[in-house]
């Protein structure tokens, strides 16, 4: 991958500010979530009732859901959880009950790890894919020039980048000498 | 009435076969005698199914319940407005409705068809002739809204009171003809592979109805969401049900297409890309049809569900082979005119935005066929419903709102570190400095945090641009009123992107703040009963009820204080209708920028106590800008520029973004 690293040697200032960036909200995160409060039961109760369907009513969550079944299994779960049984118990009992339909999102086991499983494998494979494709047309255009050293592509380049900039200066200034556009500076 | 509504729908099949065999035979023949004719024809057939519309109006005005459509969608006590709900409250008026809306657009998109794409309009007006031939022959052989029953029965069924709400005046229509109007841009784009000439001719005018189609499904979804969020009564508004995803779907791949589309327009690339693009958003449009007219998955939306689904999946089916077909056939008339020359370019942030775009398109794809697979393959029925799609699209919108921040910064064909660095400065500092004020402030959940601070990126970044561009105009002279003016005219496209841009940043504020820090109560309260929710002290004045023909209405009042000061009334209304044994909620809503105190009373109990559902949604206000601003956006994107003749994608050269963009009458 040796054009790739040339590439990312370019990278480099974005890819510093975004690391500092992503490094500065990842710190930040961690230390208040670990001085936060965790979850009341009430709360743990919702996030529950919102991965519960309401097998009487198509497409909704007992949370979302005004029927009586829904309600019903609103104060189960709210009971159990102040019996001292975990979220996986609540889960499972309702599943034993009502089959596996009863959860708003496939477990992540057995069969069901396609479901999540594909998304991400997809989408790595379209990464990845496009990244060749990329690298191929960049490879058709700048051919040899970019086989050489990171400085030297630079100074090939600079006449293109230097007009890269002043096209862009031009954009942001919105003229580009058009005509009825604003008069050209002395 | 019944009788014309009928003769019209057979008229206008037999136009809009004409008009389908006419085009193409009128082409290939060199025709202009017959390809004159068959553009008549295009125009003849909304009219014609003006006719049969205003028929079906009729029958509903006149309650002729001897039409079976009307006797199932209508009853003596429905408001006379509410007409407008029921013509596309059941399957064959929908279709009728679809049928009337598309032949509309495409008389309108023919009639203004520039000189660029006159070699391929005639195949582009066979494939969209030959699509409105399918709805009305549908209608017409299978579910036709002017059939009678033998008998005439006293009263009608009556409308689904979910219906009568404000918002379904215009989301259902939007959505049903911004699905099928995807059509349009699908077959611009494969009439001008079929013709086979200019590979860029189409690009303009298939931007434009891309972009058309586009705010009509936005904004159908956005009104779809109010009108969940007000009736639904369960301070939600996208519950990423299968007939929700289904409209989302295609309008994730037009935003990619409109995008990508502007990459062929200013440098003549990403040309096969692009007809893939609206091949994918046109699928998912069929399909989305599908699933919304009786497809196997279960959905809350499913008011007018029917078996008629497999003759759409059929027809789904039958597109995908001919488009595959066509593709195979012109494969080689579509290689770029330039190639990609930097990784760090407008251009491949396109290609990733796209990626992700089509990703989300994809995950909501999968989650709706899931249930289906894991059926066939086990046996057993599993629900894939809003924790699935949170957990795995989530990640990916965060890294598409990202992207709309930086993309747009970047500009064409190459960057420099320095560039890069210069665009993304500003609004990196500011989204730190927004990250930090808000863990200041207490807000300490991660995904929320980042989710903010790249809100604030992306405004921080198109603010410093509209800043910029307007003090460059300014030193030359201009007011600033004039140069901001000046700076959004000469590049329509890109400033109205950025407007877009905004509506996102709104909508994802919205639903940041409302999923990770609403909080939900429910409660139950006799008369003069008074609960605390947070800051807010709710207290039950009582019920009003009254007796309408249909329905039993109850008017909970309650008074609200805020932190022990300002007192105000709020009613939340519940509705009772005997007949249809239903039940309708309509929420008492106080919005404000910071949160939305939502009261819904869920129940009346037997003793005269009330069951209260009480939220307090953070930011959800801002959502409902996103809609205005989206079409605002669209607006400016598609304001007519005077000369876009000719074709700067062709140079392929660096012409600038703005080298075609004389400036209006400012």
């Amino acid at each position: 991958m040796h054009s790739m690293s040339q590439i990312h040697r370019r990278f480099q200032p974005g890819r510093l500010f975004s690391i500092v960036a992503l490094a500065a909200v990842a710190m930040l995160g961690t230390a208040c979530l670990t001085q936060g409060t965790s979850p009341t039961l009430e709360e743990r109760a919702q996030e529950i009732g919102r991965s519960l369907m309401c097998p009487v009513c198509p497409g909704e969550t007992i949370e979302q859901s005004q029927a009586e079944l829904a309600k019903q299994m609103r104060a189960i779960v709210r009971e159990k959880l102040a019996s001292g049984e975990t979220r996986q118990e609540v889960l499972d009992f309702f599943v034993d009950r009502y089959n596996e339909d009863v959860l708003a999102a496939p477990p992540k086991s057995g069969f069901n790890l396609v479901a999540w499983g594909i998304p991400v494998l997809g989408i790595a494979a379209a990464m990845a894919t496009l990244a060749l494709v990329l690298r191929g047309m960049r490879r058709n255009t700048i051919g040899v020039s970019v086989a050489k050293e990171g400085a030297t592509v630079e100074a090939d380049l600079e006449p293109y980048l230097a007009r890269v900039d002043l096209e862009l200066e031009r954009v942001l200034r919105g003229d580009d000498g058009a005509p009825g556009g604003v008069p050209p500076s002395a | 009435m019944a009788e014309t509504g009928t003769i019209a729908l057979y008229l206008a099949l037999v136009l809009s076969v004409y008009g389908a065999f006419g085009s193409v035979l009128g082409r290939l023949r060199s025709s202009p005698q017959l390809l004159d004719s068959a553009r008549y024809a295009v125009y003849m057939v909304p009219m014609i199914l003006a006719v049969a519309t205003f028929s079906l109006v009729m029958s509903f005005l006149r309650h002729d319940f001897r039409v079976e459509y009307v006797a199932a969608h209508s009853n003596l006590a429905m408001n006379p407005e509410y007409t407008w709900v029921a013509i596309y409250a059941g399957n064959a008026g929908s279709l009728l409705y679809i049928a009337f809306t598309l032949s509309l657009m495409v008389a309108i998109m023919v009639a203004l068809a520039p000189k660029a794409i006159t070699h391929s309009l005639p195949y582009t007006i066979t494939i969209l002739m030959a699509i409105v031939t399918f709805f009305i022959g549908v209608m017409v052989a299978l579910a036709n809204p002017f059939d009678t029953l033998s008998f005439t029965p006293p009263d009608g069924q009556g409308i689904n009171p979910l219906l009568t709400h404000p918002g379904m005046f215009i989301h259902p229509p939007l959505l049903m003809t911004g699905l099928a109007a995807v059509s349009i841009p699908f077959a611009i784009a494969v009439g001008s592979l079929i013709s086979g000439r200019s590979p860029d001719g189409w690009v303009d005018v298939g931007r434009v109805w891309a972009l058309v189609v586009w705010a009509m499904l936005g904004t159908g979804v956005l009104l779809g969401a109010w009108w969940a969020y007000t009736i639904l009564g369960w301070g939600g508004y996208w519950a990423w049900d299968p007939i929700e995803n289904v409209a989302l779907m295609p309008w994730l791949a037009l935003t990619a297409s409109v995008h990508s589309l502007m990459v062929q327009k200013r440098r003549g690339m990403f040309r096969m890309w692009n007809i893939v693009l609206v091949n994918i958003a046109f699928t998912l449009s069929l399909f989305g049809i599908f699933i919304n007219r009786g497809g196997p998955v279960p959905s809350v939306h499913s008011f007018g569900a029917s078996t008629l689904g497999w003759v759409f999946l059929g027809f789904l089916g039958v597109s995908v082979l001919f488009s595959f077909g066509v593709f195979a056939f012109r494969y080689n008339s579509m290689r770029s005119a330039a190639s990609l020359d930097s990784m760090l370019s407008r251009e491949a942030a396109f290609l990733v935005n796209n990626l992700l775009l089509l990703g989300v398109a994809f995950v909501t794809l999968w989650g709706v066929v899931f249930p289906l697979i894991s059926q066939m393959f086990r046996g057993v029925t599993v629900t894939v419903a809003a924790p699935f799609y949170n957990q795995v699209n989530g990640p990916l919108l965060l890294a598409l709102i990202f992207l709309m921040g930086v993309g747009p910064l970047l500009p064409w064909r190459h960057a420099t570190a320095t560039t890069l660095r210069r665009a993304i400065q500003t609004p990196g500092i500011v989204a730190i400095v927004t990250v930090g004020l808000l863990l200041a402030a207490g807000i300490s959940k991660p995904f929320a945090l980042v989710a903010f601070g790249l809100c604030a990126f992306v405004v921080a970044g198109i603010v410093r641009e509209w800043v910029h561009g307007t003090l460059v105009r300014h030193r030359r002279g201009e007011n600033y009123l004039a140069a901001f003016g000046g700076l959004i005219a000469a590049n329509r496209p890109r400033y109205g992107g950025y407007v877009a841009h905004l509506a996102i940043v709104v909508l994802a504020l919205g639903v940041a703040g409302s999923s990770f820090y609403g909080t939900q109560r429910d409660i139950i309260m006799g008369p003069g009963d008074e609960e605390t929710v947070g800051k807010y002290t709710i207290r039950f004045e009582g019920v009003r009820t009254e007796t309408r023909a249909d329905r039993i209405e109850f008017f909970n009042d309650v008074t609200v204080s805020q932190d022990g000061g300002e007192v105000m009334g709020m009613t939340a209304w519940r509705a009772f209708y005997p007949d249809l044994r239903m039940a309708a909620t309509r929420a008492a809503i106080r919005s404000t920028p910071v949160e939305d105190l939502y009261i819904v009373s869920s129940e009346s109990l037997e003793d005269g106590r009330v069951a209260f559902r009480i939220l307090v949604n953070p930011l959800v206000w801002w959502m409902w800008l996103a809609g205005p601003l989206l079409l605002l956006g669209t607006l400016v994107a598609l304001w007519p520029q005077r000369s876009l003749a000719g074709s700067p994608a062709s140079t392929g050269r660096a012409d600038g973004n703005i080298a075609a963009a004389p400036f209006g009458p400012d």
